[in-house]
């Protein structure tokens, strides 16, 4: 057997079951869902009354049309690259059960991207299409024009893999670093703030000083939420997009980097108390 | 009665004590809520940096009806965080036993267990907004502005309790709720900005459906014009005590249903 087959083979329960939580959680999971993208619908009112108040038909060169689709596609991105696989980490570190994945012949951050890769499948079809059908029925009935580009979808839906994997790495450092601290509701608050405003989640970059907005186009939180949304607004040339997604390779590879340093070093202190 | 305001203050003493062991733990709490609420304010900021008024209303108000919407929001944060771990946690694992075997109420067990310092982090911002926002504004003073203050405050954290109450209730029948509760809860947000610039049906809901507008908007939109008080203030304290009525009959009939975990 070849070792990719192999590989795949290893890990497709994993897949599955990701996927079976969440159809078993689904109340919980739509729950959820919902408390989440209200934030998007107050963000839309409040640019349309912002619009509505203003005399000029764009606001910093974005129309209300691309301000709608802004959010929601940011939305959108940031939910579908949530990850919170490995938060369990530090958990499982205190309370000595992380000896069990080390004797397991399978990775164990693998076990866990498998798992939401399950995850993610179920949620492609019941909130990602959904959604873009949406926005782009939307942008339609403003327009009425069709302004989805496949093109820029494809590189898009790219992206915003890679934006996952990176916050799957990024999750992972994390999650060893949170078994730190007891309370994990205000870090998580701290890096989800963070994250969101430095990954122009909750304010598109463009709108900060030319200076700031600078610095962070090249930190690694662009990569989580503005590259791809930008490139589904296409608002990049083909040269910006693979001079971006190249960009986000490079934080990818980073975070991989500094995940493994990060766990190598927690193996090396790690001592099991006898149960 | 005097006998559970004592039992109270040993809750919170003991709670302290707790506090005294992870105060650094603690802090990071505050700060996220800090954090996250000075992003919000930024992003008000660079709205008004561009247009003078949002619909009628200009930089200061936005911040004073923001900065008033903390207040119920974060002494209910504060007080009576507990009811999270009811639909999350404490139902599911049947630990909710522990609460039916003490000769107190067993609501009032839960609401003064926990005391949460995040909340301070809210706090903090809202008197930094209103401390900003009122000297700049010409605010209607009467004798009595004062006193209405204190009880629209606590109509309008009722209003937050008692949802959070009826809604970690339903987990006495389906084992967990903590995402009703979580759904429920978010809609608050809505109350951070005028009513106004919402479309009819969103307006219905939070004003009648789940009345967070009451908590915030209209109270604050009294406070700075002085006009229509019936409505603003009449509207939280009906609001608050429907809702806590209500509340309280699910409870009880929820802790009539409860089932303990099986061991």
């Amino acid at each position: 057997m070849s070792p990719v087959k192999r590989f795949f083979r290893t890990y497709k329960p994993f897949t599955r079951a990701g996927m079976q939580e969440l159809v078993a959680y689904r109340a919980n999971f739509v729950c959820f869902f919902i408390g989440e993208i209200m934030s998007a619908f107050i963000m839309y009112f409040v640019w349309k009354a912002v619009f509505l108040s203003s005399d000029s038909d764009t606001f910093m060169g974005f129309t209300m049309e691309d301000m709608t689709v802004y959010l929601f596609i940011a939305f959108l991105t940031g939910y579908m690259t949530y990850s919170d696989g490995a938060f369990s980490v530090g958990e499982e570190i205190i309370d000595g059960s992380i000896a069990m994945r080390m004797i397991r012949p399978c990775s164990f951050e693998m076990c866990f991207l498998f798992k939401e890769l399950g995850n993610r499948i179920v949620s492609i079809a019941i909130i990602f299409v959904p959604m873009v059908l949406g926005v782009e029925a939307y942008r339609y009935a403003v327009t009425v024009m069709i302004r989805f580009d496949p093109l820029c979808f494809l590189f898009y839906v790219l992206s915003t893999f890679i934006a996952y994997m990176i916050s799957f790495y990024f999750n992972v450092i994390y999650g060893f670093m949170a078994f730190f601290f007891k309370n994990l509701w205000g870090t998580t608050l701290i890096k989800e703030t963070l994250v969101g405003f430095l990954s122009g989640a909750t304010i598109p970059l463009a709108f900060l000083p030319a200076g700031l907005a600078a610095v962070l186009n090249v930190l690694p939180f662009a990569s989580l939420a503005y590259t791809p949304v930008m490139i589904y607004m296409g608002m990049y040339s083909i040269g910006e997009i693979f001079a971006y997604m190249g960009l986000q390779v490079f934080w990818l590879l980073v975070m991989m980097g500094l995940s493994k340093l990060v766990w190598n070093s927690a193996v090396k202190h790690l001592s099991i108390q006898g149960g | 009665m005097r006998r559970y305001f004592r039992l109270h203050r040993i809750f919170i003493k003991q709670y302290l004590k707790r506090l005294m062991e992870y105060k650094v733990d603690f802090l990071l709490g505050a700060v996220g809520l800090v954090i996250a609420q000075a992003i919000q304010i930024l992003f008000i900021g660079i709205i008004f940096s561009q247009i003078p008024k949002l619909q009628g209303w200009t930089f200061e108000e936005i911040l004073f009806i923001y900065g008033f919407s903390l207040i119920p929001k974060s002494v209910d944060h504060l007080f009576f965080d507990n009811l999270w771990m009811v639909g999350y946690r404490i139902v599911r694992k049947g630990d909710f036993d522990k609460y039916l075997t003490r000769p107190i109420n067993s609501l009032y067990h839960v609401l003064v267990e926990n005391f949460c310092v995040d909340a301070f982090g809210e706090m903090l911002t809202c008197i930094l907004l209103l401390g900003y926002a009122i000297p700049r504004l010409q605010l209607p003073f009467y004798w009595y502005t004062i006193p209405l203050l204190l009880v629209v405050v606590v109509f309008a954290t009722m209003i937050y309790t008692s949802l959070k109450i009826m809604t970690a209730a339903i987990s006495f029948w389906t084992k967990e709720s903590g995402h009703i509760t979580h759904m429920l809860y978010m809609t608050n947000d809505f109350s951070k900005y005028p009513v106004s610039i919402y479309n009819k049906a969103v307006q219905a809901v939070i004003t009648y459906v789940i009345p967070f507008a009451f908590t915030a908007y209209f109270p604050a939109s009294y406070f700075l014009t002085g006009s229509d008080p019936l409505f603003c203030i009449g509207g939280t304290v009906i609001a608050g005590s429907v809702l806590m009525a209500l509340a309280l009959f699910v409870w009880n009939r929820g802790v009539n249903a409860y089932e303990s975990a099986g061991s």
